[in-house]
């Protein structure tokens, strides 16, 4: 057939329908051949490069499958694209508009959301944890709560147990030899790295409290692994890695995937999802633009697939099945539940600093090579539920100086000043459990419009009152580990990370919109697999568990296929 | 009397690693953009230049550099609204970046003009200014754009924050503070406390000395 090959049994012919294949940027700055499969119908469309969606991608094009992965952004290439400069990585963000509102509205933008082919793990911070036991069952744990609406996973930790271990061995984690949270595992894959000046403070305070700390788990090489090599502690971390060390999605998955005959089709934003009469998802609508495309993103292309993988993250994945939105779908697709878009997570994430005696240079080597998960749990002995893992953070010059003036109110010549020590500075950063609301939400804006016309993201957030005792809490513990490490002139900011909820997994097809496979209870053929399906938020960086829910969805859609389902 | 601006750093300017193994070709583009090709104005008035103008004076004053050393920011700050260059979002209340930003501006001559008797921004003294400045930081100025545009957020979230971040995006800032500004492909080696790379910025043993650019101010004074 010269289309619509069987699920898991086309034929790799190369250059589809006979025209040359088209190129894609390797990782060293060469041109990759790669499929072209935008006439054919495709077993499995992805929508999204980034921690969910070049995994799974990456997973179905190894297993057989023929794949096309969109992504609204760009295909780096990261040894001539990536530049050591806050200002010139604003490329790396999404910076179409969004709407921020509620009780404490989110910071958008480069605080936590990705564009381009490897999404946000071009820009993040790479400390690659796991949830624990534990955090799969917050409902049964904490009980109900009231303003909150805590459920349990239908998934357990030893559910992801073997695709934690997949991952971390695809990405080549570097860890402790003993990590303190997590006391019967494998070795990480990797050597820790050596601590930098502010890891080390962290370090020295909790050794003066008494505070169990550890060398964080992080995505970013500490030896040579097949064609790339060991991270150069450059520190430009959260503005692309120009070296290859970083084990972003850009350069582990997405070669892979390209490798095993998936098309990677940068500079594509999908529109919309369609669906036949019975309401199988039958592929998407998408604009296309930039240079390699020839368009300018004046109209609309038709990608059609026998399954849909949607991997927006938690703002964009919500839009797109609300913007899709038909006479036998009226609240948007995969939404007959209503929670599409609702208990919208985000972490808490106030960071403090302080000045130090010695000079730290908080710009150098991977800005959180250090972390304690000793708060990361209920405590018996406060006024608030579930808890928080401390980092420490390395803001560049840039960012720092924004920090400090918003956070103190400072500019003038006593902002020039007070930036003269920032050699000096060091800063903790917390990733805080948020409680899933039902209002906080993410819906599409009544009247505001992108540049294709369509409704963009109204983002509701306002923290429930345990997030807020949680926060105290952490302000008060970061203050006394930087006081401990000698820190002086104590200052914090308020900040939030990362995006989670709004697809939430669930069993009951009433009260959520996938299951534990991260297929639509709506949709038998449409799955979602990025930190939207986050029942809970957890107290770690998601990234790590995003991509080990990707790596189990590609064989639960494998299982799916196989059974004729798909 | 305030203390000068002197930097502790005097010796370093980030640029003489221009040729060295920290400038990668896309970071030397970048960075030469921003030293050599300053853009016209092309989105503000000449009244809303001059009244950002004066706001930047007093966000970032610069009396320690000569006119032509000074780090320029309403340029870049105009080039970002001339290409509609978005952040990825704005906050509920707010209208769309450009729009805020001539609302803003607006704003700023209207509490100024309610508290001075009439008189615009850019014909206040400094320490006026200021109080204008910290009046509508505080979110409880007189004029009547902050009834529709929310003055606080307006000076922390879209003011004060992007004429603080385009100063500290040009190399000389980098210099002043000690950054080390690029690292590709060379990285550090130097990461632990007291650690200091033989390229990175160096204090003085016995404290900052005065920088070329403190030096020809005195001398102007």
């Amino acid at each position: 057939m010269t289309q619509g090959n069987g699920m898991g049994s086309h034929t790799r012919t190369a250059g589809a329908n006979g025209e040359r294949p088209l190129l894609a940027p390797g990782i060293h700055g060469e041109a990759v051949p790669m499929r072209d499969w935008s006439r054919d119908e495709v077993d499995v469309c992805v929508v999204g490069a980034g921690a969910g969606g070049g995994v799974v991608g990456a997973k179905l094009a190894e297993a057989g499958f023929s794949v096309v992965i969109l992504d609204a952004g760009p295909h780096w290439d990261p040894l001539h694209d990536f530049v050591s400069d806050e200002t010139a990585s604003h490329k790396l963000f999404w910076t179409e508009e969004r709407v921020t509102g509620g009780k404490d509205p989110v910071e958008l933008g480069s605080n936590n959301s990705g564009q381009g082919v490897g999404g946000s793990t071009v820009h993040y911070s790479m400390i690659a944890m796991r949830l624990h036991a534990d955090d799969f069952r917050r409902r049964t744990l904490e009980g109900s709560i009231a303003g909150a609406d805590l459920q349990d996973w239908p998934l357990t930790y030893e559910d992801l147990e073997p695709y934690y271990e997949e991952v971390e061995q695809a990405l080549q984690i570097a860890g402790p030899v003993h990590y303190p949270w997590q006391k019967r595992r494998r070795r990480f894959p990797q050597r820790e790295h050596q601590l930098n000046a502010s890891a080390n403070m962290l370090v020295r305070g909790c050794a003066a409290l008494g505070i169990p700390v550890a060398a964080a788990p992080v995505a970013t090489l500490s030896a040579p692994h097949r064609d790339r090599p060991p991270c150069v502690y450059r520190g430009f971390c959260n503005y692309g890695c120009s070296t290859n060390a970083k084990s972003s999605i850009l350069v582990t998955y997405i070669p892979r995937a390209i490798r095993a005959g998936a098309e990677v089709r940068p500079n594509a934003m999908v529109a919309r999802i369609e669906h036949d009469a019975t309401g199988r998802a039958t592929g998407v609508l998408h604009f296309r633009t930039g240079p390699s495309s020839g368009h300018n993103g004046s109209e609309l292309f038709r990608q059609r697939a026998k399954a849909i993988i949607v991997a927006g993250y938690a703002i964009e994945t919500p839009r797109l099945l609300l913007n899709s939105a038909s006479p036998l779908f009226p609240n948007g697709l995969a939404n007959s539940s209503g929670m599409v878009g609702r208990y919208f997570m985000i972490h808490a994430g106030h960071q403090t600093f302080a000045k130090f005696p010695e000079r730290i240079g908080q710009y150098k080597a991977p800005p959180g090579l250090a972390i304690t998960e000793h708060f990361n749990r209920t405590m018996p002995d406060v006024d608030f539920s579930c808890g928080y893992t401390v980092e420490v953070v390395g803001p560049h010059v840039g960012d720092f100086a924004g920090r400090m003036s918003a956070a103190r109110n400072l500019w003038g010549s006593a902002l020039r000043r007070a930036m003269f020590d920032y050699n000096y500075y060091s800063g903790l950063g917390i990733v805080g459990e948020t409680l899933p609301r039902l209002d906080n939400r993410v819906k599409l804006h009544d009247t505001e419009r992108d540049r294709y016309g369509l409704p963009v993201a109204h983002v509701l957030f306002g923290h429930h009152e345990n997030d807020q005792r949680l926060i105290d809490h952490s302000i008060g513990k970061m203050t006394e580990i930087l006081r401990a490490a000698r820190g002086e002139d104590v200052w914090g900011v308020n900040r939030t990370a990362h995006l989670m909820g709004t697809c939430r997994m669930g069993s009951d097809p009433n009260a959520s919109v996938v299951d534990a496979d991260g297929r639509a209870h709506d949709v038998p053929n449409l799955f979602i697999c990025d930190g939207s399906v986050f029942p809970t938020s957890g107290a770690v960086n998601p990234s790590l568990t995003i991509q080990a829910i990707a790596a189990r969805t590609a064989d639960r859609v494998q299982a799916a296929a196989a059974r004729g389902e798909l | 009397m305030e203390n000068p601006l002197r930097s502790p750093y005097p010796d370093y300017n980030v640029l003489d690693k221009w040729s060295s193994l920290d400038w990668d070709d896309q970071t030397r583009d970048a960075v030469s953009r921003r030293l050599f090709n300053v853009p016209e104005i092309r989105f503000f008035t000449e009244s809303e230049k001059r009244t950002l103008e004066a706001v930047v004076e007093r966000i970032v004053p610069q009396p320690d550099r000569r006119q032509d050393e000074r780090i320029p920011i309403v340029p870049w700050i105009d080039e970002k609204l001339h290409g509609d260059r978005r952040d990825g979002y704005r906050y509920d209340g707010m209208p769309p970046q450009r729009e805020a930003w001539r609302r803003g501006l607006a704003g700023i001559d209207d509490t100024s003009s309610a508290i001075f008797d009439g008189k615009g921004f850019a014909d206040l003294d400094g320490p006026a200014q200021d109080e204008v400045l910290r009046r509508i930081e505080h979110g409880d100025p007189p004029g009547a754009t902050w009834t529709t545009l929310p003055a606080g957020r307006f000076f922390t979230s879209v003011l004060c924050v992007s004429i603080v971040k385009t100063y500290y995006a040009h190399p000389s800032a980098w210099s002043e503070v000690g950054y080390n500004g690029p690292s590709s492909p060379r990285g550090h080696m130097r990461i632990w406390e007291d650690g200091v790379d033989p390229w990175e910025a160096h204090e003085p043993p016995d404290g900052p000395a005065m920088t070329a650019s403190n030096k020809a101010g005195d001398a102007e004074r």
